[in-house]
């Protein structure tokens, strides 16, 4: 029999209302089985905090759909009082002074915060294997060689193995979206500025994105619910209401990117991908196989290395080990400095500030900082002209299911596909993108995105409850035969 | 656009105020070459020039000045809170003059 855990926020919250569990049950259930679980999701469990606060929720409240349900954080997010590593011995000890934006709308809600969850290093990688805290594996792996990708690799593995229903990540090239795919969730990256970025550290601020994983449409459209809106500390945030539609668009029109389509070999995921148009054209979708300029497909990887790494170089600067972070003695500053930074990143790390640092250089500006914003504004381009014509972009989310970590590099290769990288489209011009599980090749799930025109979130969640009611998996939890 | 080299390299990083080992430059020096030629492809992108670089998805959509409302700030104590190393409430570091 499902424990009430398993469900989705509505019938968690149904349960609650009901009170046939309570919130300080359904947070012990949490953490029981967050100390089950062995595949690496916590940087920290915040057992006694968690268990405190659900004493006091002795009330329910009907209207609040996330009072007393336990929730994940990235460890990329600043939580007052709780140590905040981002993944990084750099920082290790930080015990920021202020919560981020979205802690203190969770907060609110009276959400239950249980853990901080582990990340890749800085949240710069993409396979759950560069944090401090060692690799990441995937749930429904029992073989614990698989990744479940990164950079939001624990919060994936805390909402995929139905530790808790939701999770926040964030999300600078598709480091939600992707480990969504390898984790059968649904992985929500909203518009650009839609949900505060205050209080998250910053990778690349003009690519980053609060996001979360959920294991329903309607939970990410609960949750934006939630997270959106203005904030005053967050100059880029929207100053547009977030409003879930209560209807589909008429006759939606979705565009097939043929380049990235081709670039997909696996059998199982482009059959599960074909059934999914064919169920999306009886459901009055229409469904066209489109162009793109190749070339600008094949720069998505180079550019947004280039734009990631110069952004993170600079904005990482701050980490001199004399603040916060280990201290480190020496006999000048730059000394104490040298040392916080040798010892406290990785190597990956440091190989992406030194890219980062020469792109920004004078004298290669012209033909590598400034060329990648010039390709990144012309993908831009040829991205609105889709939206023209069509509501959505709809392809596989990934070639592939859950890579193993013996096929797995942090390393730039001259070999990779653009069906690997398609995804950072949504984050070079600040798209809704969402993942959907699609299917299984095996016991391994995998998922198809939608992209959508921006500040048309609202569009992007009615379409996705479409997909996802079409496809028929939902709320899916590992390993396989688990899932209610 | 400067040569990568290996000099080139470690005096970035050494900019950087970290350290690498010879075994971590070399594998830099093959993610530059391969960055570099990828980059040369994108320079060849018809039109490339003719639009100007992106700093960001969409053009910042709010403007104004904040409400000029006093405010707490940090304590000292919260401030060094976080520092290895605290003498009266000031961050320690060593002697920058004599």
């Amino acid at each position: 029999m499902k424990h009430i855990l398993d469900g989705t926020l509505v019938s968690i919250h149904e349960a609650l209302v009901r009170q046939d569990i309570t919130p300080l049950e359904l947070t012990q259930e949490a953490l029981r089985r967050a100390k089950a679980n062995d595949d690496n999701a916590f940087e920290l469990l915040l057992e006694a905090d968690a268990l405190a606060f659900a004493q006091t929720l002795t009330t329910p409240e009907p209207a609040n759909l996330l009072w007393g349900i336990p929730y994940a954080l990235k460890d990329n997010f600043s939580t007052k009082g709780i140590e905040t590593t981002a993944g990084s011995d750099i920082l290790k000890g930080y015990v920021p002074l202020y919560d981020a934006a979205v802690v203190e709308r969770l907060q609110h809600a009276k959400a239950i915060l249980i853990g901080k969850t582990t990340l890749d290093e800085l949240a710069m990688g993409g396979t759950g294997m560069t944090g401090h805290k060692g690799v990441q594996t995937n749930p429904y792996d029992p073989t614990h060689t698989r990744q479940i990708g990164g950079s939001s690799s624990g919060s994936a593995v805390a909402v995929s193995a139905g530790i808790v229903p939701f999770a926040l990540g964030s999300d600078t090239g598709d480091s939600v979206r992707k480990p969504a795919s390898y984790a059968g969730l649904v992985g929500f990256k909203p518009t650009w500025g839609r949900i505060s970025r205050y209080g998250l550290f910053p990778f690349a601020p003009s690519l980053d994105h609060v996001a979360y994983f959920t294991r329903s449409v309607e939970d990410a459209e609960i949750l934006l619910s939630v997270l959106a809106g203005q904030d005053q500390r967050d100059a880029t945030t929207l100053t547009t209401v977030f409003e879930p539609s209560k209807t589909l668009p008429t006759s939606p029109r979705l565009a097939v990117l043929k380049p990235v389509l081709d670039s997909i070999k696996n059998p199982t995921i482009l059959k599960a991908f074909e059934t999914s148009i064919e169920g999306l054209k009886h459901a009055g979708f229409t469904l066209d196989v489109v162009d793109f300029p190749l070339t600008l497909l094949q720069a998505i990887y180079p550019t947004y290395m280039t734009i990631s790494c110069a952004e993170a170089t600079s904005n990482n600067a701050n980490l001199d080990g004399i603040k916060f972070g280990p201290g480190y003695e020496g006999k000048t500053y730059q000394d104490v400095m040298m040392q916080a930074r040798t010892n406290g990143f990785s190597e990956l790390i440091k190989r992406r500030f030194v890219i980062g640092s020469f792109v920004l250089m004078r004298e290669n500006q012209d033909v590598l900082f400034l060329r990648a914003q010039k390709v990144r504004h012309q993908i831009v381009n040829a991205l609105q002209t889709i939206y023209q014509t069509y509501d959505g972009i709809y392809l596989p989310a990934a070639p592939t299911v859950a890579p193993l970590f013996k096929n797995s590099s942090d390393r730039l290769s001259h070999e990779y596909l653009i069906a690997d990288s398609h995804l950072a489209l949504g984050n070079f011009a600040g798209l809704p993108s969402m993942t959907i599980p699609l299917g299984f090749e095996g016991s391994l799930p995998f998922g198809v995105n939608l992209m959508t025109r921006a500040f048309e979130d609202d569009r992007c969640l009615a379409m996705g409850k479409t997909i996802e009611s079409v496809i028929g998996l939902r709320n899916l939890i590992a390993p396989l035969g688990a899932s209610t | 656009m400067k040569k990568v080299t290996k000099d080139v390299l470690v005096d970035a990083s050494t900019r950087l105020l970290f350290t690498m080992t010879d075994e971590q430059y070399t594998v830099l020096l093959d993610e530059f070459s391969i960055l570099i030629r990828q980059m040369e492809l994108i320079g060849q992108i018809p039109g490339v020039d003719d639009v100007p670089p992106m700093t960001f998805p969409f053009t910042a959509l709010s403007h104004g000045l904040q409400p000029d409302e006093p405010v707490t700030p940090l304590t000292q104590e919260e401030v060094t809170r976080n520092a290895a190393h605290v003498v009266d409430g000031q961050i320690k570091l060593p002697k920058v003059v004599g």
